[in-house]
């Protein structure tokens, strides 16, 4: 990530925030030239009588008059400079205050940070209308001192966001590598913290402004407003009291109201704005509608012997610039008892390849042909609630990083127990619960430890876990996606050689993704080595390692360091794979391919059958290589 | 018996007191037999009255507020009573005389009174009442009206106050004496601190359900000596808000209320259920602007500052100022229409007490400007603002203007003021302050220039015109610092006066003097508006100067319509 | 694990206790230290001779040194230790206004008012934003998701006071509800039914304010959380399992997306409270917001010191509740 501060190109692009610079804008604009806009001066004398007061919007009062018979418009007018006033002077108090209290708590976390952050805590559960109607009526109600007690209570939140990210920008690299140089405290926060936290304490000081424009309001409301000033919170106060509701004038109360309202949301757009910008916000999550396949079946008969058959799979998502396709007719087998790696680089599609095929894609994600048979049955047009009971109960997954993947509020126990009695209905809760102490010990986790939460397990031990969690409903077919990557080496081995373990005692088929060569030499029977989102080469391990027929399945051995030959020389493969959005018209691998040719930059290569499987390589076309071999 | 601010405002004239039912002075047609007599008969209902306070004590010595005034009007009896034209009527007290020398008070104490707890009222309970707000000191206002009194009671019916000096208002000092059972309150040993949540009194009503800053319930006395009110039940419920009050009134979620903003007037009197009464202008909140005139050999010496602005100690400017000020003007716009121009520190409710024959100054810019060219004060530099004249210790005549920010009123009347001082060459810088703050320039330090504010009353004259006696600016009484002889030898004179026509024309002739000498302008006496709803209860007393349709005189004789 | 969230509530309580001495002692000397001192404000009645304030000010002590006697004897016999003593015994002190009320009468039958309004408000704007926070986030992107946000935006900018007053002018011009009170005073109902009526009638406005107000933010947090939530790993799990998308919701998702929120409840009470202030006024409900307002306006500073006490205790104590219903629905906090 860029150590650059994150501005905020890009506000134009959003639309609420423009719609809320444009209303503030005009507020502005007619706090500027009220004496020009305004039909009547609010604060001229006027000589009244009963008559003329909470008269009903005409021609010369286009809003009405209120209980002073003044215009309500003008006054209205007028209002609009007090307001933008307290609001932007008490935010700009409350800016300094809270980003000088956060930058010193955060840069100096010592005695002094620890005293500052009480200090705003403390702050915190004073409540504020109560503090600041004691401040106000203690000190007196002046512009100055409404302004300096709304500025003065409004930095709290300020200081706790500054102090966090003063917090977070000291502890990074470049930061301590100029402290370490010797720079200054001073030249430290100029140059590198102040310009990391401004534009974060600018957003929030956004949301300080409505605050402030609020609270004002409310003060005047209360009677606690600086009884020279005509503020739209004063109108409302004025016509409360002095019979406005009573009249029926809601001319008198709803335009001070809504121009409250007005400006209080301009601010509040803009200020969502910036915090977009800032910090872009999740907006797909897992459980939103997923869309079948349309497409029809091909009406494959089932293999026997085979497990899962997945056939032309293609996975696209959603882009900017229309849809990406993240795998193309990926098609593989999982016989009944083997296991099968898929390996690949990062980014190739291995993942998504295994999830769209249990129809569990990212949001956005969708099959848009292909089948996935298991047992015979298309997973791929299967019914949602169909689906939903074959799921863990024939193919469960071992997901990588189980801290992520596990329940953090929920026990070990509850989970296992949850996925139990949801397959089987029958099941009463204390033989699940024993079932769930048998499976923990069965991966090697002591079997109280079930009503541990995930966050009190080691990193192996939660892969553990989340092992005993796939074996709950025992299921035909696991997938192991990334199983070990998280982990360290020791780890890793032995977590490895529980799968195999469990895999030999239990029977049960297995796929495992991984970028890990050793890994699939080790635990698998047959491998699909897929570059781009699309198959590579696939047949038995034992073969395709021995005899690689496609070039990137060779590059990928030659980067991979084996038991057998130690001190042969690893080269790995320059440049990385291609991104959904930019792929190559031809062999996704031609870019970085030093055997590619011509035919190979314009046209997909097909799979061809090859003495070690299959592969996705024009090479295998070539008479000139066809036979040979040994290269 | 602070100056008034909205909330410490004791509206001690809006406490009139009941005058037994039936018998007041009525003149209207709705009171009209609606005396007592079929007291008994139970079809009475509830009568529902929405008031912006809250009592702030049901012990009588406590109180400040008028609302509390209000409850004890309705729970105790007094020896004396005052109806809402501002006479003394006989109420516990069937008759009282004076002895010829003026210094014993013999009282007649009615024999069929009875406390709300069963026990009849004697002349013990009279005596032991009056000792008891004269001297508990830490009674805020009760102690001072009994203090010069030594009371006797021969025998159940009679109660004899003697006094070492003559005095002039034996009734007013009677008014407020709210008769309390002896056997009761005996036993508390610090009086001041007891809450008397049971408030067992005499009075047509007794106390029901409390519950503060929420609502107050009253039963009806089926034994009220003077005759039972015809409802069951009054209920005060505090609704703060003035406009919801108005709207609980028009929805019928109360029949009455105490108090309501003058822009609610035309709402009102458009709904043919309600009907707005509007009173003769009395002053429950006699609003005045006052001058920081204190000479400088008579500052305070201990909180003295007395920082006035010099030429206000000149009497051709204050005289020139009060030219200056359009009265009808100032009531169009702050109290839209609703008051008369005032004129003397005694308000004109204090009936013969006002004295109505003094001629105000007239408004006249032409008149102000030429008293003010002749004193000497000439706009020399052509600013727009006149120059002090030489031997003065100051530059121009710019003056502070303060006034309380609790005032609805006062802001707009200042910019008013402020407008037409300016035509006559007289700036002013004007700023509202907090009623302690104010209290903290005003007195006795006299750190102010010129102050708008107001006074609560009291129904005998006395009590204001003690505010401009040199012996009081000193103690802070004083807030204008006006110091003069012969008005303080005419104040001393009336206080022994016992012929109510000799003290009355001293009093006229003080607030001649107080006129002439301008420490005060008073702009006006404000009205009384009050609502009520006609399809719910009948009889309200309307036709008195006075409007107070939450006194006795009105909740003993309404009875529900139709 | 248990000592480990034993331990963190021994600390939250700790925290928690200091926070309340911070909180009494900083309201001690708000009331001293800034202009207008109250203690002299309430003695300056000018009919009082100078020997009366003289005793006046010996019986409340306000001859004593502020903070700590230095002036030999006692350390302890300072205005401070004596106000510190008397909140020890729930002595608040006597209302200027209400004079011979102690204040914590007062404050009782206030906070019980105040209680009786804010609590509903807060269940039905718990209730509902978490529910249609859920909503909105789980139909992302349709128009019910689009419309809740617009919904919650503009409720965020209304301020609480006027939305009060906008409902009281329909609810007392059209459609004739109360415009005050909690109850119709005295009534005497025939059946419990129209006793519940009443009440209802009398609440439907005040509440509905405050949770219309509360609601839109729930929702809004409710909301973003759960999008949060269910981007998350665990839930991809769940589905994978194929639990069904109900039990998903509620056994997965709502528990980790109402993390937020409780914190946010916990965040929101000082905000409440300012809600209540503003809803008491608009309805004259007699409540501790209307308390602290008139105390305001009568300057009775006793009750003011009192319902702030009050006000910020309610809220720290509150807060630590909340902190502790946190470490129980997420036990990764109590090992931090």
């Amino acid at each position: 990530m860029s150590d650059r501060p994150r501005g905020f190109r890009g506000f134009r692009r959003h639309r609420l925030g423009m719609i809320g610079l444009a209303m503030l804008g005009i507020a502005v604009v007619v706090a500027f030239v009220a004496p020009l806009l305004a039909p009547y001066d609010p604060y001229a004398n006027v000589t009244i009588t009963i008559a003329d007061i909470f008269q009903p919007p005409s021609g010369s009062h286009l809003l009405g008059t209120d209980d002073g018979a003044k215009d309500v418009l003008s006054a209205l007018i007028y209002g609009a400079r007090v307001s933008l006033i307290v609001g932007f002077a008490g935010a700009i108090i409350s800016m300094l205050v809270g980003g000088t209290m956060g930058l010193i708590a955060g840069y100096r976390a010592g005695w002094l940070g620890q005293v500052l952050m009480r200090i705003t805590d403390f702050f915190l559960v004073i409540p504020d209308l109560a503090l600041l109607i004691v401040l106000v009526a203690i000190v007196g109600q002046s512009l100055r001192n409404i302004i300096l007690a709304i500025g003065l209570l409004g930095w709290t939140g300020t200081a706790r966001l500054v102090r966090s990210q003063t917090l977070s920008v000291r502890e990074r690299k470049f930061v301590l590598r100029a402290k370490a140089m010797g720079a200054g405290d001073w030249y430290m926060l100029r140059r590198h913290v102040i310009p990391q936290v401004l534009p974060l304490m600018l957003a929030n000081t956004v949301l300080v402004v409505s605050l402030a424009i609020i609270s004002e309001s409310t003060l005047a409301f209360l009677g606690l407003g600086d009884p020279r000033l005509i503020s739209w919170g004063q109108m409302l106060n004025l016509g409360f009291t002095r019979g406005a509701v009573s009249a029926g004038a809601w001319w008198a109360i709803i335009p001070p109201g809504l121009a409250i309202v007005w400006v209080v949301l301009s601010v509040t757009l803009i200020g969502t704005a910036l915090e977009d910008l800032l910090n872009p916000k999740l907006t797909r999550h897992h459980l939103e509608p997923e869309e079948i396949v349309a497409t029809s079946p091909s009406g494959a008969q089932p293999v026997e012997d085979v497990l899962l058959d997945v056939r032309d799979l293609t996975v696209a998502f959603e882009g900017e610039q229309g849809p990406l396709i993240a795998v193309e007719n990926v098609s593989f087998e999982v016989g009944r008892g083997r296991v099968v790696g898929i390996v690949g680089e990062s980014g190739c599609g291995k993942t998504t390849t295994v999830l769209g095929a249990l129809r569990l894609l990212a949001p956005g994600g969708k099959i848009v042909d292909g089948q996935v048979l298991l047992d015979g049955l298309d997973l791929s047009r299967m019914e949602p609630d169909e689906l939903r009971r074959l799921r863990w109960d024939r193919v469960a997954i071992v997901f990588q990083g189980a801290m992520n993947a596990l329940n953090p509020v929920r026990t070990i126990g509850s989970q296992i127990v949850e996925v139990i009695r949801t397959h089987d209905g029958d099941i009463t809760k204390d033989t699940a619960r024993a079932r769930a102490g048998d499976l923990l010990e069965m991966v090697g986790i002591p079997r109280r430890r079930v009503r541990a939460h995930p966050h009190e397990l080691s990193g192996g031990m939660r892969q553990r876990a989340m092992i005993a969690l796939a074996l709950a409903c025992e299921p035909d077919l696991i997938i192991a996606d990334e199983p070990t990557t998280a982990l360290d080496v020791m780890t890793q081995a032995q977590i490895l050689e529980l799968l195999e373990d469990l895999q030999e005692q239990l029977g049960v088929s297995m796929v495992v993704v991984t970028h890990d060569l050793g890994v699939v030499n080790d635990a698998c029977d047959d491998v699909v080595v897929m570059y781009g989102g699309r198959v590579a080469e696939k047949g038995p391990v034992a073969r395709v390692f021995r005899e690689p027929q496609h070039p990137y399945t060779r590059l990928l051995l030659d980067a991979f360091p084996t038991i057998e030959d130690p001190g042969r020389p690893l080269v790995s493969i320059p440049g990385a794979p291609p991104r959904l959005s930019d792929l190559p018209p031809g062999c996704r691998f031609a870019p970085r391919c030093p055997s590619a040719f011509e035919r190979c930059h314009e046209e997909l290569p097909p799979l061809y059958v090859t003495r070690s499987g299959e592969a996705s390589c024009f090479l295998l076309a070539e008479p000139a290589f066809a036979g040979d071999e040994g290269v | 018996m602070r100056r008034s601010g909205i909330a410490l405002l004791i509206g001690v004239v809006m406490v009139l007191s009941a005058c037994t039912s039936g018998e007041s002075s009525t003149t209207t047609s709705e009171a009209d037999g609606a005396g007592t007599t079929d007291g008994g008969s139970s079809a009475g209902g509830t009568v529902r009255i929405g008031w912006g306070g809250s009592p702030d004590s049901l012990n009588p010595g406590n109180a400040v507020l008028a609302e509390a005034y209000t409850l004890y009007e309705l729970i105790y009896d007094t020896p004396i009573g005052l109806d809402l034209d501002g006479n003394y009527v006989p109420e516990l007290a069937s008759d009282w005389s004076v002895s010829d020398d003026g210094l014993m008070w013999t009282m007649t104490i009615v024999d069929n009174a009875v406390f709300h707890d069963g026990t009849p009222l004697t002349s013990e309970d009279v005596k032991f009442s009056l000792e008891l707000w004269r001297d508990n000191e830490d009674f805020p206002f009760l102690p001072s009206y009994p203090d010069v009194f030594t009371i006797e009671a021969p025998d159940p019916t009679t109660v004899v106050l003697s006094t070492e000096e003559a005095i002039g208002n034996f009734e007013s000092r009677m008014v407020f004496m709210y008769i309390v059972p002896k056997h009761i309150w005996e036993g508390e040993t610090d009086p001041v601190a007891f809450d008397n949540v049971n408030m067992i009194g005499t009075g047509s009503f007794s106390m029901l359900e409390y519950r503060q800053g929420e609502f107050v319930r009253l039963a009806a006395n089926e034994d009220y000596w003077a005759g039972v009110p015809n409802v069951d039940e009054v209920i005060f419920q505090t609704i703060e808000n003035p406009d919801a009050r108005v709207t609980a009134l028009r929805n019928g979620d109360v029949d009455m209320i105490t108090e309501m903003p003058n822009t609610a007037i035309s709402t009102l009197e458009s709904d043919s259920n309600v009907e707005v009464v509007i009173g003769d202008p009395l002053a429950p909140g006699l609003s005045d602007i006052f001058f920081n005139m204190v000479p400088e050999e008579l500052c305070p010496p201990e909180d003295g500052v007395c920082s006035g602005h010099p030429a206000l100690r000149d009497l051709q400017v204050r005289t020139a100022l009060a030219h200056s000020i359009d009265k009808q003007q100032l009531i169009d716009v702050a109290l839209l229409g609703l008051g008369e121009p005032g004129i003397s520190l005694v308000p004109s409710g204090l009936g013969d007490w006002y004295n109505s024959s003094l001629p105000d100054y007239a408004f006249d810019l032409d008149a102000a400007n030429q008293i003010l060219d002749d004193a000497g004060y000439l706009d020399s530099d052509g600013d727009g603002v006149r120059e002090c004249r030489e031997e003065q210790d100051c530059d121009d005549l710019t003056f502070r203007i303060n006034y309380p920010n609790d005032s609805d009123t006062a802001p707009r009347e200042m910019e008013l003021v402020s407008g037409w001082w300016s035509e006559i060459g007289v700036a002013s810088t004007i700023q509202p302050l907090d009623p302690d703050t104010l209290t903290s320039v005003c007195c006795p330090t006299f750190d102010f220039d010129v102050i708008r504010w107001g006074w609560g009353t009291d129904p005998d004259p006395g009590f204001l015109l003690g505010a401009t006696l040199c012996s009081e600016i000193d103690s802070g009484f004083s807030e204008t610092g006006y110091c003069n002889d012969d008005y303080d030898a005419l104040y001393d004179a009336q206080a022994v006066e016992t012929d109510p026509e000799t003290r009355r024309e001293m009093i006229w002739e003080m607030q001649e003097i107080l006129l002439r000498d301008l420490p005060y302008i008073i702009p006006y006496y404000d009205q009384a508006v009050q609502a009520y709803r006609v399809d719910t209860f009948t009889g309200w007393m309307t036709g008195a100067s006075k409007v107070a349709l939450e006194d006795p005189s009105s909740l003993n004789v309404v009875r529900p319509a139709g | 694990m248990r000592t480990g969230r034993r331990r963190f509530v021994t600390r939250k309580v700790v925290f928690a206790a200091v926070t309340v001495f911070v909180v009494v002692t900083f309201n001690f000397f708000l009331f001293r230290v800034l202009p207008g001192d109250p203690a002299v404000g309430g003695l300056r009645d000018p009919r009082l001779s100078p020997e009366r304030v003289a005793a006046l000010q010996e019986r409340f002590g306000l001859n004593d040194p502020v903070f700590v006697n230095l002036e030999g004897g006692n350390l302890l016999e300072s205005q401070y230790f004596a106000y510190l003593g008397a909140l020890a015994h729930g002595d608040l002190g006597t209302s200027y206004a209400f004079r011979d009320q102690p204040v914590s009468n007062l404050l009782g039958t206030a906070l019980v008012n105040t209680v009786w309004l804010v609590l509903p408000a807060q269940v039905i704007s718990i209730v509902a934003g978490v529910g249609l926070g859920l909503f909105a986030a789980y139909r992302r992107g349709t128009k019910v998701d689009v419309g809740a946000l617009s919904f919650s935006l503009i409720m965020w900018s209304l301020p609480t006071f006027f939305l009060g007053i906008v409902l009281l002018f329909i609810g007392a011009n059209w459609v004739g509800l109360p415009t005050a009170g909690r109850v119709t005073i005295g009534a005497l109902y025939d059946t419990t039914w129209d006793q519940l009526v009443d009440i209802a009638r009398h609440l439907l406005l005040p509440t509905a304010t405050l949770a219309l107000v509360l609601l839109g933010e729930y929702m809004l947090i409710m909301r973003s959380s759960v999008v949060d939530v269910l981007s998350e790993d665990y839930i991809l799990t769940a589905k994978a399992e194929g639990l069904s998308t109900s039990r998903i919701i509620s056994r997965h998702a709502l528990r980790n997306a109402l993390l937020p929120i409780v914190t946010l409840i916990a965040l929101n009470l000082g905000f409440t409270v300012s809600g209540a202030i503003q809803v008491e006024t608009v309805f004259s409900w007699p409540g501790l917001g209307q308390l602290t307002v008139s105390a305001v306006n009568q300057r009775d500073f006793p009750v003011l010191q009192g319902a702030f006490l009050l006000l910020a205790i309610s809220v720290v104590l509150a807060n630590l509740v909340v902190e502790i219903i946190y470490s129980w629905l997420d036990p990764r906090v109590s090992e931090a």
